[in-house]
């Protein structure tokens, strides 16, 4: 098992990379996770591995890789998904139609699935004449290459992907599937770390921020939260994972019910309202059936 | 709800059983299209069948093509679990009626996710 | 375009990798160096798990463990606890279905269309005629060996 001097390293490099939280009792998992890598580095075990990690900067990136947790799934959770189609869009569509163009960004995309899923609702439901963007973005430059790959193992399609988009979007290219190319050029992608000041300029109507927060402390999860509120337009939204929220984090921003998902939006400062002003918050507690729209269209 | 699992390897069966009870399913187990239409045909009523591909007697893709030419079992939900993978035959079984489609190998997960896209699980409600 | 005779070692490196650790969980297979003439003697008694893709393609996959591993997958797989053993039937069956998933993604490698047979197990070598193997993994489970070859049929891959 690794040493405490060891696994006491990997968690302040990975807290300083990667703002993780590592905490001990983590140590069987450290261990799994940079078995291989040591194995493929053709040193002894991981004590020594991590010897090597003191001063390979190449070793330190694929160890991050490893050490951070990329689990994610198409359309995750549906309800998130369900909303945007039947909620926020319809409300983006008002708001933008000067510009009729809609910039989204998916905050650590993972291996992109998040950011796809989004693309496919969004070819399926813009009117003619509308673009798009999603700029999908992760710490993790492996992440991030996958994305551009577009391509994923049949069991990661098997996550969540109805059928009948598989054959829309996907061919099969070996053992794995890819996504059409039409897709993959709405997608821009970039490395950004959350808990680092965040680059470029600009506003999105929709941020995906999910399943990310959870692996920070309070006041990292804070910082990026109020760090996003001036990159969400006014009458844009942030959707958080389903066990995320900003509640007791941070006043600046406003839940919503959206359809049987959280939303949360920019909070104005007094007497100003976003807008579009037609966000009315219906209660989750009287959910979907009255969503008539699935994600799926399943066959007759 | 009722679950017709429909596979020529029992242990096959016994997989998708064991996932589809933690839903809350009863199970009906078939070893073949034609054992499965027999079960059918003596008033079987299944909310949902998981069907292979490739089986003895008769195979899922022609059950599924029987099943949809009775208007009797209009309401049952198909979903295919099976290892043909090539995307032609994907988009033969949905023309054939099928509803969703699982590629072998799977996860547990990934049984659970498609059947919560199909409204057969319940999706978990966020706080 | 250049048309596949047969599926690359590295490909059916992945969908065995796939499988196995999709089924079986826990310890992954990994590759070692040949150490046995599978058509020779066999480390305890042998185990062949077999299915053919005839169509626009014409192979044989063949997946060969000792009476331990299979064993070991068929109460894995039927989610059995320690104690009880497989019987001989869930052996069979345990194993076919392994192969069958293993096939039936080799087969997706290939161009189509191709069918995939229904499995064959048997506690002996499983051959066939006109196939040559084209393709064979040595790995290592635990403590015990797994192989698995691809055959293809010996004809220059016209079909
Ligand atoms: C569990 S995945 C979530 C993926 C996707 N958003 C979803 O909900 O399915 C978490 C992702 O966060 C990324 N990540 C971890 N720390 C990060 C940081 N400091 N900055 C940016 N991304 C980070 C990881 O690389 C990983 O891809
Ligand atoms: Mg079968």
């Amino acid at each position: 098992m690794i040493s405490p001097s060891s696994f006491g390293f990997v968690a302040d490099f990975l807290l300083r990379e990667t703002a993780m939280v590592c905490e001990p009792g983590k140590e069987y998992l450290v261990e799994a996770r940079l078995l291989p890598l040591a194995r493929a580095a053709g040193v002894a075990d991981v004590d020594r591995y991590v010897d090597l990690l003191r001063t390979d900067a190449v070793e330190r990136g694929r160890a991050a890789d490893a050490l951070t947790i990329n689990e994610t799934s198409w359309f995750r959770d549906l309800a998130p998904y369900q909303a945007f189609t039947d909620v926020l869009l319809p409300q983006l569509l008002a708001a933008r139609q000067d510009r009729r163009h809609l910039e989204i960004w998916s905050a650590a995309c993972s291996s992109g699935q998040e950011a796809y899923s989004i693309a496919m609702l969004l070819d399926e439901s813009l009117p003619p004449g509308w673009t798009y963007r999603i700029h999908a973005t992760d710490v993790s430059p492996t992440m991030l290459e996958r994305v551009r790959a577009g391509r994923y193992s049949q069991v990661e399609m098997n996550r969540g992907m109805p059928a009948n988009r598989l054959v829309k979007y996907f061919t099969r290219v070996g053992r794995e599937w890819e996504v059409s190319a039409d897709l993959r050029r709405t997608i821009t992608t970039e490395k950004i770390n959350l808990a680092a000041p965040l680059p470029g300029i600009g506003l999105y109507d929709f941020v995906l921020l999910r399943n990310v927060l959870i692996y920070f402390d309070v006041d990292v999860k804070r910082d990026i939260l109020r760090r996003f509120r001036a990159r969400v337009a006014p009458d844009g939204f942030l959707m958080l994972g389903s066990t995320e929220t900003t509640l007791d984090l941070d006043d600046t921003w406003i839940r919503e019910a959206a359809g049987r998902a959280w939303v949360h939006r920019p909070r104005q400062p007094a007497g100003v309202r976003p807008a579009t002003g037609t966000a009315t918050a219906t209660s989750p507690a009287t959910p979907s059936t009255s969503h008539p729209t699935r994600l799926t269209t399943t066959g007759a | 709800m009722h679950a017709l699992i429909i596979d020529d390897s029992r242990t096959m069966r016994s997989i998708l059983r064991r996932i589809v009870v933690d839903l809350g399913f009863d199970v009906t187990e078939a070893g073949n299209g034609q054992e499965a239409l027999t079960a059918l045909e003596d008033g079987l009523e299944p909310d949902l069948c998981l069907i292979d591909w490739n089986m003895p007697l008769m195979d899922g893709y022609t059950f599924v093509t029987r099943v949809r030419a009775d208007p009797r079992w209009r309401n049952i939900t198909l979903m295919m679990v099976t290892t043909e993978s090539e995307h032609g035959q994907i988009v033969r079984a949905l023309a054939a009626g099928a509803h969703e489609y699982v590629i072998k190998p799977f996860t547990a997960d990934a049984i659970v996710e498609k059947l919560e896209l199909l409204g057969l699980a319940a999706q978990e409600v966020p706080a | 375009m250049t048309v596949l005779t047969e599926p690359s070692s590295f490909d059916v490196q992945a969908v065995v990798d796939e499988v196995w650790t999709t089924f079986l969980g826990g310890e992954p297979l990994v590759p070692v160096a040949p150490d046995f003439d599978p058509a020779g003697t066999f480390p305890g008694s042998r185990w062949d798990a077999a299915v053919t893709v005839s169509g626009a393609w014409h192979g044989l996959i063949v997946v060969s463990v000792n009476d331990a591993v299979a064993h070991a997958v068929t109460q894995a797989m039927l989610g059995l606890d320690d104690g009880d053993t497989a019987a001989h039937e869930d052996v069979v069956d345990a194993l076919g279905e392994l192969v069958n998933v293993i096939g039936g993604n080799i087969k997706s490698l290939m161009d189509g269309p191709s069918k995939l047979s229904l499995p064959l197990v048997a506690q002996a070598p499983i051959q066939a005629g006109g196939i040559v193997e084209t393709c064979r993994l040595d790995l290592a489970w635990g403590s015990h060996r797994v192989w698995v070859t691809v055959g293809t049929r010996d004809e220059g891959g016209t079909s």
